[in-house]
């Protein structure tokens, strides 16, 4: 009598018992690239968080000279507006100058700057991210001083991921963000390596791209700057798609062919070897047992 | 000589140089594969561990190509083998009994898996059996679109001013991705289907001893055996 039991009931067993397991190891399960989330300001403070902050030996009406005020009143509780704007929508950043001048400055000229005067000069209703102040990076309450470099550049990512969520991705995804984030080394490239810091430019111009590139490869020539760093199409930046916006996009189309074509080939490959394999071993076990039973 | 002594006859499968190679790169794709996964799944704690272990990420890239340059050299040293081989031993590289693939091994690979399902007799495989085959050929073939791919990641600034920058992107895909099938198969397919699987359970010896007996010449490899009976 020939056996007749379906291989294909026992493979399909071995496969959900196995796949888990890979899964759980490449981390392939939902939320591995969670990062935290940057530290919200608020109105409420926390004082024993404050002490060990960078800003705790100064006094609250450094930052806050409203609040000795004589003239000052409360605001209007019942205003439908009161306690409705975020924090850092309200605050006068301005007044960080008088100690961070060069950063306030740079800041001033940067990207993020002109993308708060554009939403301020014309406002837009849309939910969503808006243009950045100070406090949106930056804690005033809470941020550390004496960070080294690697724990500044994984909150930087943190923090900078918390808007620009498909470049933190491609970043993580990319040698530098694994040997920077993950592995913690302090020679790899965090944001601001290549963006700078508060000026935070776009590297869309591949020329303003390749000086940021040579800072760490002195050899690149003008054709390295094509590498996409950040595969993505959903990039951030108001107006209609320039000339490197659609050459981008025709770059991550090309990527992501070949990426579905290997995967197919390599799925269909190891498919068949595993399933040849499989069969092949079932056939000799059987072998043996028949020869043992007889 | 006893009927006896004619099944203990003993025969050289594979030379000195071929055994050592299959060690050294064997040592060597396994480096390889630590260290790229590392990389790769350096989110992982595993990978993070192994990364520590070996003293951070710049330790991991050091060594990935050290192992490259060690394997990529067994390669190199197994090309001039073949051309010495070919020109100056006048051996065959396309015969029957090489490693060329042959429309004999889609038959035999149709004919196994007939087997596999009782539905005919075992194939009568010539010395190198058609998974043999793809085992080396994958390797071989493999081996030389890695270290290429491999290169353009090594040298970007260079390889740059011969082809696009994105191809760097291109580059990274295919390595990764055949890094996974050489990994898929070699550490689970060829592992099983020469080593572990209950004919030959625990492990092949030939490939290190380089020794095949004439019963198991007659029992894995048959075609071999008439090769070498049959007068020339």
């Amino acid at each position: 009598m020939r056996h007749s039991h379906p291989p294909t009931r026992i493979l399909l067993a071995a496969i959900s018992l196995v796949l888990p397991v890979f899964a759980f190891l490449l981390g392939l399960s939902p939320g591995h690239a969670a990062a935290m989330p940057a530290e919200e300001a608020s109105w409420f403070i926390h004082m024993n968080r404050f002490q060990e902050s960078a800003h705790a030996t100064i006094p609250c009406e450094e930052c806050h000279k409203d609040l000795t005020g004589r003239e000052q009143t409360h605001p209007d509780p019942k205003a439908k507006t009161f306690l409705k704007a975020h924090a850092t929508r309200n605050y006068d950043y301005s007044l960080c100058k008088s100690c961070h001048r060069s950063s306030y400055e740079k800041y001033r000229l940067g990207s993020h700057a002109k993308a708060l005067k554009r939403e301020q000069t014309s406002p837009t209703t849309e939910p969503g991210p808006q243009a950045p102040t100070c406090g949106d990076c930056h804690s005033g309450h809470y941020a550390r001083s004496h960070l080294s470099r690697v724990e500044t550049g994984i909150r930087m990512t943190a923090v900078c991921g918390a808007c620009h969520r498909p470049q933190l991705i491609t970043y993580l995804n990319n040698y530098h963000g694994k040997a920077a984030v993950n592995l913690k080394d302090p020679d790899a490239a965090y944001c601001t390596d290549c963006h700078g810091a508060h000026e935070c430019v776009s590297l869309k111009d591949k020329e303003v791209a390749l000086s940021a590139c040579q800072r760490c490869h002195p050899d690149a020539g003008k054709s390295f700057a094509q590498f996409v760093i950040h595969p993505t199409t959903q990039d951030t930046g108001p107006g209609a798609p320039t000339e490197p916006d659609i050459q981008k996009k025709e770059r991550v189309a090309l990527i992501r062919v070949v990426t579905a074509v290997m995967g197919i080939l390599v799925l269909f490959v190891v498919c068949f070897f595993y399933g040849h394999t499989f069969v092949w071993l079932l056939r000799e076990l059987h072998e043996k047992l028949r020869k043992h039973g007889s | 000589m006893s009927a006896n002594d004619t099944q203990d006859q003993v025969f050289i499968r594979f030379s000195v140089l071929q055994r050592f190679l299959h060690l050294v790169v064997m040592l060597g794709f396994t480096g390889l594969a630590l260290t790229g996964f590392s990389l790769k799944f350096s989110a992982q704690w595993w990978a993070q561990a192994f990364a520590w272990l070996v003293g951070g990420a710049d330790h991991l890239a050091y060594l990935h190509r050290l192992c490259a340059v060690i394997t990529y050299g067994c390669v190199a040293i197994h090309i001039l083998w073949l051309v010495y081989y070919k020109w100056v031993l006048k051996g065959s590289l396309t015969g029957p009994q090489s490693l060329f693939p042959k429309f004999k091994d889609v038959k035999d690979l149709f004919q196994h898996i007939r087997y596999f399902f009782a539905r005919g007799p075992e194939p009568k495989f010539n010395r190198f059996t058609y998974w043999e085959k793809f085992d080396y050929l994958a390797i071989f073939l493999g081996m030389n679109t890695m270290g290429l791919t491999g290169l353009f990641l090594w040298f970007p600034e260079f390889f740059s001013t011969l082809l696009p920058g994105y191809f760097i992107n291109l580059a990274q895909v295919l390595h990764l991705y055949e890094a996974i099938l050489a990994v898929a198969l070699k550490f689970v397919v060829h592992i099983i289907s020469t080593h572990l699987r209950p004919g030959v359970f625990p492990l092949e010896r030939s490939i290190f001893n380089g020794k095949v007996t004439q019963e198991k010449m007659l029992k894995e490899h048959p075609g071999e055996w008439e090769g070498l009976t049959e007068p020339k």
